[in-house]
Order: structure tokens, then sequence, then C-alpha cells
């Protein structure tokens, strides 16, 4: 049943990272996941997973939560590495059953790739934890504004993306009071086969529908009283400030990019004799 | 309903942009204006002229559906007059330059708190109208803390609305449109949907911005007591302006009103009452004047209050009965385990006798909610969830007692538990029930409980069913049945909605603020079919709710809920006898308690039932029947 009055996963803390600009954290991000497919050997992904650990640990999120963002991509995560140790080729046979081989090459690589899609995801994770929607939708909105450029309203966007954010708390609510009541009066959601179960959703989307309208509509004369008219020229109050943390982020980020790159060029020289075991 | 009319026929003077005009006489003017939603409807306003001047306190007075909020929206421009004109400080809304103009000089606050926010953080809401305006961005700081200020939630500066309650988010949305520096705030009903102590802050920031600031205010409301505040009442009934005056003035013509489908506060109720047993009082409007106004008349006639020891007896029968509800050790906890877990409930000991009508009295937020909502297990107890385990006890340590409710003859804690028959003797009518009606028929609508909780019914029993519970709801079958429930009028719908609950004969009827955002004589009306319903229909009724008034005139024993935790639970004479504690709980005591304090400070001590009736008659007693000894 929908229980949380918060949605999205963010975790409450005065954190580093908490306080990083919405801005500097998406970048970031989005540097982390390049560098995760731009590194050819376990040395990069290394880096990027002490970055990572780094970044868990400034942000005091309890590890279990990031760990736990996991859970979603499990079975796509077994799927595609179960799947490369088959049909990896390569030149090292490992092992030999009829029709199936493994190669050491093979083997290597999914197990490179499931520690790529891991950092991946909990990387993600700990954006959305530490980061409100509200903070994240500031973020975008002005890492976008050079859309506005080529006629792309993206304040407009903005708007309705935190108006959305705005009513899902009240609209998850109204759902779990409709549903209430329809209990009440004998509805049955838990059992009965797919087609009664669909049937069953009815009592409580017309009533959600009905109430989504009649808000939208209220709220639409709300702002029209607010002075609101899409077209004119406004002003914002909230502007997103750099501050010493997102230097010092800036520096991390700088550090994982050439750290990443240069252990892709002299990779090779640390250690001669591991290295093709380290590489993809 | 927010249909904008296009009108030409209207007088075409082109307001000159910006420049400073000198200030209008008048704040708002409207001559002779008449509007209808369509065609063919009749008019939702007729004829209306209305003068508002400048840092005036008007309040506009009428039941629902009298066209006090078609008002609201022809001066917001919202709507815009078929006939006359409508004026805002000098500009005409219905003209495309005056609308903006207008739209900055009058802000206006709506029903319903949760729909006029567009941010998710307080001060990005208060924010969202002088960005429109294109306020500099200094400015705008400046304006949301002296917006903030006004309204007294300068604490709240950077909370989510989510967590506030009704009169706190109705304060932020007053905030967010005084950030627009407006002239004339039109409050359009912006009490209507809270509790008393959330009417009583929204209306005081209203009067300190009239006094302090000398904003013209709009106070529009189906209220009476709130138009105390105001400079001058205006009475609307079905479209026209029927009386107008000082508030003291339109008060005093108590039958007047009636006609117009309002009531006199609960205070005027018990004035008229004495006065019809001939002791000449003053219409009064406020607890401390009645009181005085007794002690006048104690001088004359003297006062010998009868012992009247019937009133002190307990109504708690310990006899079993076959219907009761016991609740013990009753905690519950909103998500365990997550930096979110807040105690709703800390362990609450009640127990509800066959037969009562009883009152559940707490903020939001109390946790009352959470605890009506176990008594048909919605909630179901820790005992009764799958894949329950007994939590082990440290050594040494007492074990925490378990939750257990017992209704007739369920248990609660039990898995086994029939769930649906239980639901089906306990009823449950949850707050604004009309919104949750959904069938192509009221037919339909009614039926869906008694479907679900009985498969082998009959057509011809089945609306049998529904036609008896629609007439005990008072409504007509033959009239509503095959009509759609979203054509009803508002008292309407609720009722069909209540219907739809009591359709399966609940033996007990449990009701979330029944009267909830209904005028006064809809309110009364409800109290009026529960007390029809209660008896014959279902044994026992319990109602929630945080109108006191509410809760002594009709309730036979009481609750108060607060922090998770039951403060008291008594018959309300003695429940209302604490009152410097409850005032210290944030929550009110009714009109009638209020007297009695006010007359024990003048050394008139009296005890009686705290319905009008009954303070009424014991007065009329103590005043009267010291004369015929």
């Amino acid at each position: 049943m929908l229980n949380d009055v918060t949605f999205g996963q963010y975790y409450p803390a005065k954190s580093f990272v908490h306080r990083l600009d919405p801005r500097v954290k998406l970048l970031f991000l989005i540097a982390y996941i390049v560098m995760l497919f731009v590194a050819k050997s376990f040395y990069g992904l290394a880096l990027c997973f002490i970055i990572l650990s780094v970044a868990v640990i400034a942000s005091r999120v309890p590890v279990g939560s990031v760990l736990r963002s996991i859970k979603g991509v499990i079975v796509i995560l077994i799927f595609t590495s179960v799947l490369n140790i088959f049909f990896h080729g390569g030149s090292h046979l490992l092992w030999h059953w009829k029709f199936i081989s493994i190669y050491t090459e093979g083997l290597i690589f999914s197990v490179f790739l499931t520690f790529r899609l891991l950092f991946l995801v909990m990387g993600s994770a700990l954006l959305t934890l530490t980061t409100t929607p509200v903070n994240l939708t500031d973020g975008l909105e002005s890492l976008l504004f050079p859309l506005t450029l080529i006629k792309i309203p993206v304040h407009v966007l903005a708007l309705i993306m935190s108006i959305a954010l705005r009513f899902i708390p009240t609209l998850i609510d109204e759902t779990n009071r409709i549903i209430s009541a329809q209990k009440a009066r004998g509805a049955n959601f838990e059992s009965g086969n797919v087609f009664k179960r669909v049937k069953a959703i009815v009592p409580v989307l017309i009533p959600l529908l009905l109430s989504a309208f009649r808000r939208a509509e209220e709220l639409g004369d709300a702002m029209d009283v607010r002075c609101y008219s899409s077209g004119k020229k406004r002003t914002k109050y909230k502007k997103l400030k750099l501050g010493w943390r997102d230097l010092i982020a800036a520096l991390f980020a700088s550090v994982l990019i050439s750290g990443v790159i240069l252990l892709n060029i002299y990779g090779a020289q640390i250690c001669p004799q591991i290295y093709p075991y380290v590489v993809i | 309903m927010a249909k904008k009319k296009k009108d030409k026929n209207l007088n075409k003077d082109v307001q000159t942009e910006g420049g400073d005009k000198p200030l209008p006489d008048f704040a708002v003017r409207l001559n002779g204006v008449s509007f209808s939603y369509a065609e063919n409807e009749p008019y939702a306003l007729k004829n209306v002229s209305l003068e508002i001047k400048r840092g005036e306190f008007v309040a506009v007075l009428g039941h629902n559906g009298s066209g006090k909020s078609t008002l609201a929206r022809l001066i917001c421009g919202l709507l815009t007059a078929d006939k006359g004109s409508v004026e805002v400080w000098g500009y005409n809304p219905a003209d495309k330059s005056g609308l903006g103009k207008v739209r900055e000089h009058a802000g206006v606050v709506f029903q319903n708190p949760d729909n006029q926010m567009v941010a998710s953080i307080v001060e990005d809401d208060i924010a969202f109208g002088p960005e429109n305006l294109g306020v500099p961005r200094e400015e705008i700081g400046e304006r949301i803390s002296w917006a903030l200020n006004a309204v007294g939630m300068e604490k709240y500066r950077n909370s989510t609305p989510a967590r506030l309650s009704g009169g706190q988010k109705q304060r932020i949305a007053v905030a967010g449109v005084l950030a627009i520096k407006p002239d004339v705030l039109v409050l359009d009903e912006s009490t209507a949907m809270l509790d008393p102590k959330g009417r009583r802050e929204v209306t005081e920031v209203a009067a300190r911005l009239n006094r302090e600031e000398g904003m013209t205010v709009i106070l529009i409301t189906h209220f009476m007591d709130e138009a105390l505040l105001a400079d001058r009442a205006v009475v609307m009934n079905r479209g026209e302006i029927v009386l107008e005056g000082a508030p003291e003035e339109i008060f005093a013509k108590g039958d007047e009103l009636e006609t117009f489908n309002l009531s006199l506060p609960e205070i005027g109720g018990i004035c008229s009452l004495l006065k019809a047993a001939g002791i000449s009082v003053k219409d009064c409007l406020h607890p401390e004047e009645l009181a005085l106004e007794i002690k006048k008349q104690s001088e004359i006639y003297g006062f010998k209050p009868r012992s009247s020891g019937d009133i002190t007896v307990s109504t708690e029968n310990n006899c079993k009965n076959e219907w009761d509800i016991d609740v013990e050790n009753l905690t519950y906890t909103y998500s365990p385990k997550s930096p979110f877990a807040t105690k709703a409930l800390k362990g609450i000991n009640l127990h509800i006798s066959e037969g009562e009508f009883f009152g559940i009295i707490g903020h939001t937020g109390s946790g009352k909610s959470t605890l009506v909502q176990h008594l048909n297990a919605l909630i179901k107890l820790p005992g009764a969830r799958k894949r329950y385990k007994k939590p082990k006890v440290k050594k040494g340590r007492q074990p925490l007692p378990e939750s257990k409710i017992t209704i007739g003859n369920y248990d609660l804690s039990d898995k086994k538990c029939n769930w649906q028959s239980l639901r089906a003797h306990v009823g449950m009518v949850f707050q604004y029930p009309e919104y949750q009606l959904f069938a192509e028929t009221v037919e339909d609508d009614v039926a869906f409980g008694l479907k679900n909780f009985n498969k082998q019914l009959t057509k011809e029993e089945i609306s049998q069913a529904v036609k008896e519970s629609l007439t005990a709801v008072g409504l007509d079958y033959d009239d509503v049945h095959d009509k759609s429930p979203f054509d009803l009028s508002g008292g309407q719908k609720r009722r069909v909605a209540i219907a739809g609950v009591i359709v399966t004969k609940p033996k007990i009827l449990v009701l979330d603020e029944p009267a909830a955002g209904l005028d006064p004589l809809g309110k009364r009306e409800i109290m009026k079919l529960l007390h029809g319903l209660h008896g014959d229909w279902c044994k026992t009724v319990i109602i929630v709710s945080h109108d006191m008034d509410e809760i002594a005139e009709n309730c036979t024993r009481a609750c108060v809920v607060s922090d998770g935790e039951i403060f008291d639970c008594a018959t309300p004479e003695k429940l209302f006898d604490r009152a410097d504690e409850l005032f210290a709980l944030g929550l009110d005591v009714p009109t009638t308690q209020k007297i009695l304090i006010e007359m024990s400070g003048l050394g008139l001590n009296l005890k009686c039932k705290l319905t009008s009736q009954g303070f009424a008659s014991a007065v009329i007693d103590a005043l009267k029947g010291g004369e015929n000894a």
C-alpha cells in the first residue's frame, strides 16, 4: 500500500553531499557514469569505486540504503553476466562441456560488467538519496537553461515538474483515503483474478480522477489570481549558488576523470604480469 | 465552474497603463451586476450593487449557493459580468489591460489551501506571485519575510506545506497572496474547510491586516461569528443582497436570518431561548456579555441553581452489551524503521458501550483518525498481520503489553477474524465522503457496499435496502435513484455517501467530521440525521470532530485524543470542566462552557448540561425557579 508520506528515496541528513549544489551533483554523476564506461581496466573501475565510497561516507547515508538500490536491477544483472560468461568469445578456453565453452576473457568481462552496472546504480541512487526532488528540478532547470535559445520553454517544463512534485503527496493521501473508504464498504483489492482486480480499481480510479481534475481547476484559478501568465517575463527568486563544497567536488571529479584516463593509458605498466587479467 | 465569459457590451473605458493614478474612492464598486453560468440557467447574481470603501472590512454572508462565491470571482476577474459594471481599485476586470491591474490590486484566497500551492517549499510558493510580476530577486526575499510575518508563520519559511495543519496551510496561502502586495484581500470561504482553531487563526490575520496595514478586506463566509470582526456585513440570498449593516444590527434580526438559511451563532440561539422564557437579555455576541446580562438578571430575580445531581451521573454502564468496543494498549507507528517513523498512538485504552453517541476530539495529527481506522481493521493490529511473530522479550524487562481490540464478538488481533463481516457491522464514513462516489447512478453507488458484503442478495432485496437507506438519510428514492451522483448538490451528495455506508445496517457507525465544510444549516441537518439513525438503525454512533459545540450538543460521552494518548474520556460536562487543561492542549471548549466560566467569575455558579437547550433551561430555572418557590 502507499504508505510513505515522502516519496522518492530522499534520506534526510545534513552532510557534505546533501549540501552540494544539485547541478554539481548532476554533472558529477554524468562524469562518473561516463568514466565507468571509459575505464578499460579494473584499475579504472577501482578508482570509480574509491570515489563512490568517499561520496557515500561523506553523505552519511547508511550503506544499507545505497545497497538496497541494487534490488531493482539484480535480475538484469544476473541475466547479463550469465549470458556474457557463455557467449563472450576469447582465446583462452577455461572449461568446455558439449557445446558450451567458457573463456577466461568472457569470465573477466562478465565480472567487469557486473561491477560497472553495480557502481552505476549505486552512484545514481546516491544522487536521489541526497537530493530532494525539488532541488533536482531546480538543478535540471538551471542546467537545461541554454535550451531556451532554441525555443524550448524550459521554465514552463520546470513549473509543470514542480507542480507535479508538489501534488504527489497530496494525491497519495487522497488515494489512500479513497482506498480505505471503499475497503470500509467491502471492496476487495487483494484477492481474485486479474480481471477482478482490475475491476476493483474502478471505484478508486474514478473518484481520484475527478479529484485531480477538480484540484487542477482550482489550482489554475489560484495561479491566475496570483498574476501568472505563461508568456510574461518572470524573475526567479531561488538562485542556486556554488560554494566551497562544490569546488572540492569539482576537484574530486577532475581526479576521477584524469585518473581513469591515465590508468587507461599507463595501466599496462603498473604490473605487466597481471595486466591481461585486469583489462577487458 | 471557472467558465470565463467574454462580454462585449461592457463600458469600454480603457485604463491608462502605469502612471500614478490618484487613489480611488472605492476599493470595489459593483453597479447593477448580474451573472449566470449558462444561457438558460437562472441568475447566480441578480442586479447586485455594492460599494466597498478603501480600508473597509466587509463580511459577505450567505448559505451555500447564495451567490457569494460568484461575487468573489467577478471581483478578481475570473468571471465577467453579464450586465452591469465591476470596478476594482479604479480598474475594470473585464478589460484586457485592466485585468492585470485588478489582479495586482486584489488578491483572492480560496477554500482549499492544498489546491492553491504551486511549490513544495513554503518560501518558493510565496515567491510565485512576485516572480510572475517580475519583482527583482532581493525584493522578493523581503516580501516573503514581510508576508510570513504578517500571517505569523516566520518559522515555517523552509518547511513543506504537506506537514502543516489546515489553518497553517491556509495562512501560507494568504501569505502567497500578500506577497503580491494587494490593496484588497478577498477571502472566498477560506475558512470553510478549517477546524475552529484554524478558522480563528485565519480570520485574526485578516482583521490584523485590516487594522494595521489598512488593507481592504472582503471576508466571504457562512459562519456568522466570523462576521463580528467586520465593519459591515452584507447578507446574500439567491443572488441578491438582502441585508446590509453593522454586524450587530444584522444579528439582531435573527428570525429574518433564518429565512435566508443562515443561523445565529450558538450564543445567539441561547439568547433567543432565554428571551422566549421572558428573561429580557440583550442579544449578545460574546460569552462575557451574556454572562454579564445573566448577572444583571440575577440581581432582579435572584439566582438559585437547582442542585441538579442528574447531570453528574455517569452514563458509563459496566455491564456487558453485545456490541461494546474495547481498545487496550493500542499503539501504532507510521513508517516504522525508517527515518520518518512517527508514533501516532501511544497506548490507547478506551471502552465504548453499545448505544452511546460517542465523540472523539483532537487536532489534526493527534492520532484520532488512526484510532478510528483501527475500529474496522482498515489498519490491522500487529497480531492480525500476515507473518506476525511475537516480539522477543529481553530478560529482566516487562514484555510490552499487546495491542488488543474487541468489538462485539470480533477479536481484531486474531488473524482468523472475518474482516468482511466486521466491516459490514462497523460502518465508516470518511471526511468529505462525497468525494468517494463513483458509480453511474445513485442506486449503484449506494448498493456497492451491500453487494460486496453479501453476494447472494436478489435484485429486489438490494433495491429495497437502497430505498430504505436513502429514505433514512432524508432523500426521496424515486427522485434520485437513477440520477448520476455527480448531478446532485453538495449536501445531497454527502447524504448519498452516508446512505452507501448505512445500507448494510451496521451496528456501529463511525463518522469522521461528518459536518465538515457544510454551512451551519447543513451541519444542523446532518446532526439531526445522525440522531435519527442512532438507536433504530445503528446502535452506536461515533463521531470524530473538532467542533466543541457539536460535541457538547450531541454526544453522550466524548474523549480527547492528544498526541497519541487519551487525555480524558467522560461526559461532555465532566470533560469540558477541565477547560484550562484543554486550552493548554490548544483545544477549545463549547460556547456554553465559556459562558459558565464567565458566570462563575461573576460569582454565579451553575452546573448544567452543555447543550444550548440544557444551559438555557438551567439558567431559566435558576432565575425563575427561585421566584416561583
